[in-house]
């Protein structure tokens, strides 16, 4: 008789719990517009092969592709030497003393350095500059003379960034 | 100090001593664990697959073609008199049949008189990337593939990370990119890998035509007033992108290491198009113009390392005449370079110890095909005198005018290689201990 008491209390304290449990999620709304907070275009995770590489960067500073002779040459090139961040420093440095390549002059580029800025990390990252970005690389410009547009794209071209899509 | 204090603080410092890894400032883990043989070390990957019968035998044609007319064609390294007859793995004068003038021997003594030789050494592996790859590794790389890094790290990567070298001090100078060469300069090893790596250089195409369009006109920038804005703004994407260690493929130099590679790549360029260049008295491309770089190498850097890979001794396939030129060029372009680090290279002469071994040996039995003497090439697809070469060794405390073994009794295999120079570089224990040499590896050291 006892253990039967027992039963129906603990039964009944079950269904309390679970109607009193189970509630509906309230969604609240702060009239606050969703943000990404982590900077998609920057995962780029893979790798640039040597012919993605060169024929990218070709086409990046002199605004044209490269034949498909130059490019088997280059990318020969750049198996030849064990080193290649280095190998391909000498590649940019060549290319920017051919005369050919695309890009502003100084006086452009000082007169409006933030499009220059945006301009050059479209140009090469494929994405805005953050504000961090921006301010540091106007600020620094803007604070060595002697920077020039060549300066800046060689910085970009051959950084870790620019080896990744 | 009292003695209880004493007695506490000693049991401490041997027990840690014990406990803990020995870190240098180079930061490498181990400290040498053994005495320095050398201060530098030339290792030749000799020719593209070499027969015992024409080059340590000195048989010449009558191992080979059923022509009885034996010689060394390799007096430059070994000891012996050449042919006297049918000669055609010499120099061509005008209106003189082809390879009729034999190269003058340019060494007084012999490299073997100089060092060691074993004459017959079982090569672990009968195929270029496989027989290179142990020449490496030291380990058999039964299970390595092809276009893919060693599985097993390589004596660069022992050499750096156990001996704490830079990447400038480590290079390897390759005969070309095919067959996957490139990939040798480091294994794809968690443990060692690219960060280990040593600095490759394929000479014929860095510096040949594609090389001239590709980087001879490159700037250089003034280290202040250029590079240094270049470095900063650099540093400061790198900081922003933020990738892993290692997630960037290849060796890495550092940037001081950069600008004394690209200076030399300069410098290279001008003194090609000056004729400038050193190198063995007999031109003509391939191996010798690969040997000539490798001294450019070695006078520049004077690396701690240098692995000098040759190849053109492989045309044996189709062409035993243009085998055994090779084969001659080589011995000339090798005493050459001998003796160019004793006469040109202060830093390294007599300081220097040169081992050279074939990757593997070549078939017993000839191919059908037939070549201008019409004398019959040969493959190397495995039997057992592919598996035979010969180790050559000298420099300082490598015993002088020494043979081990014979062609009845085999001593040392191609896998000795990495532990010898291991042994020269006072880590022999360190890459022991690594665990992935080859069963049976002994330093050439020990086999004597």
């Amino acid at each position: 008789m006892q253990i039967f008491k027992y039963k129906y209390l603990v039964g009944l304290c079950m269904v309390v719990i679970s109607m009193t449990s189970c509630k509906k999620d309230v969604i609240a709304t702060y009239d606050v517009n969703d943000v990404d907070i982590e900077d998609k275009s920057l995962i780029k995770d893979r790798s640039k092969s040597n012919k993605q590489f060169i024929s990218i960067l070709y086409t990046t500073l002199h605004q044209k592709a490269i034949s498909s002779n130059q490019l088997i040459r280059t990318e020969r090139v750049i198996e030849s030497f064990g080193d290649k961040a280095l190998i391909n420093e000498v590649i940019v440095s060549n290319y920017m003393n051919s005369g050919n390549v695309v890009m502003p002059t100084d006086e452009e580029m000082r007169a409006d350095l933030d499009s220059f800025v945006t301009d050059t990390y479209k140009l090469f990252f494929v994405r805005i500059p953050t504000e961090i970005e921006k301010a540091f690389f106007v600020n620094y410009i803007e604070a060595n003379p002697n920077i020039t547009p060549e300066l800046v794209y060689t910085a970009f071209a051959s950084s870790d960034e620019y080896q990744f899509y | 100090m009292k003695r209880r204090d004493f007695v506490k603080k000693a049991g401490l410092t041997a027990a840690g001593s014990v406990a803990f890894p020995y870190i240098l400032p180079s930061g490498r883990l181990f400290a040498k664990t053994n005495a320095e043989l050398a201060d530098h070390v030339l290792y030749v990957l000799f020719a593209g697959g070499v027969r015992q019968q024409e080059s340590v035998l000195q048989q010449y044609l009558s191992g080979s073609q059923n022509v009885d007319i034996g010689g060394n064609i390799m007096y430059n390294m070994l000891n012996g008199t050449p042919p006297d007859k049918k000669i055609v793995y010499g120099t061509t004068p005008a209106n003189e049949p082809t390879g009729s003038l034999p190269i003058p021997q340019l060494l007084n003594t012999t490299i073997q008189s100089q060092g060691l030789l074993f004459p017959e050494v079982e090569a672990v592996n009968g195929g270029h990337y496989g027989g290179m790859t142990s020449l490496l590794t030291g380990n058999r790389s039964t299970a390595q593939g092809l276009k893919v890094r060693p599985n097993s790290p390589t004596i660069f990567e022992y050499l750096r990370r156990h001996r704490g070298f830079k990447a400038s001090d480590v290079w390897f100078v390759g005969s070309g990119i095919g067959n996957s060469f490139p990939l040798l300069n480091s294994s794809g090893h968690e443990n060692y890998g690219t960060e280990y790596g040593a600095n490759f250089v394929a000479p014929s195409i860095t510096f040949g035509n594609e090389g001239v369009e590709v980087l001879s006109d490159a700037k250089i920038y003034h280290p202040q007033e250029e590079l240094e804005p270049i470095f900063k703004m650099r540093e400061f994407l790198n900081n922003s992108f933020r990738i892993k260690n290692g997630e960037v493929q290849g060796i890495r130099n550092d940037e001081d290491e950069k600008a004394h590679i690209k200076k030399f790549i300069r410098e290279t360029f001008i003194k090609k198009q000056t004729n400038g260049l050193a190198g063995p008295p007999v031109q003509g491309g391939g191996d010798l113009t690969t040997i000539a770089y490798a001294a450019e190498v070695m006078k520049y850097f004077k690396p701690k390392i240098t692995v000098l890979n040759l190849g053109n001794v492989d045309g044996c396939h189709g062409n035993f005449s243009g085998y055994l030129r090779a084969l001659h060029r080589a011995d000339h372009g090798l005493g050459w370079l001998w003796n160019y680090i004793q006469t040109e290279i202060p830093e390294m002469a007599g300081k220097t110890i040169m081992l050279a071994t074939p990757e593997c040996g070549r078939n017993l039995n000839p191919n059908p095909i037939q070549d201008e003497n019409d004398w019959y090439g040969y493959d190397h697809s495995g039997d057992a005198n592919t598996r035979r070469v010969w180790s050559m060794m000298a420099g300082p405390n490598v015993p002088a005018n020494m043979k081990v073994g014979s062609e009845s009794n085999q001593i040392g295999k191609t896998t000795d290689n990495v532990l010898t120079i291991a042994e020269i570089f006072g880590i022999k224990d360190a890459v022991l201990g690594a665990g992935f040499m080859d069963g049976g590896t002994k330093s050439l050291f020990d086999r004597i």
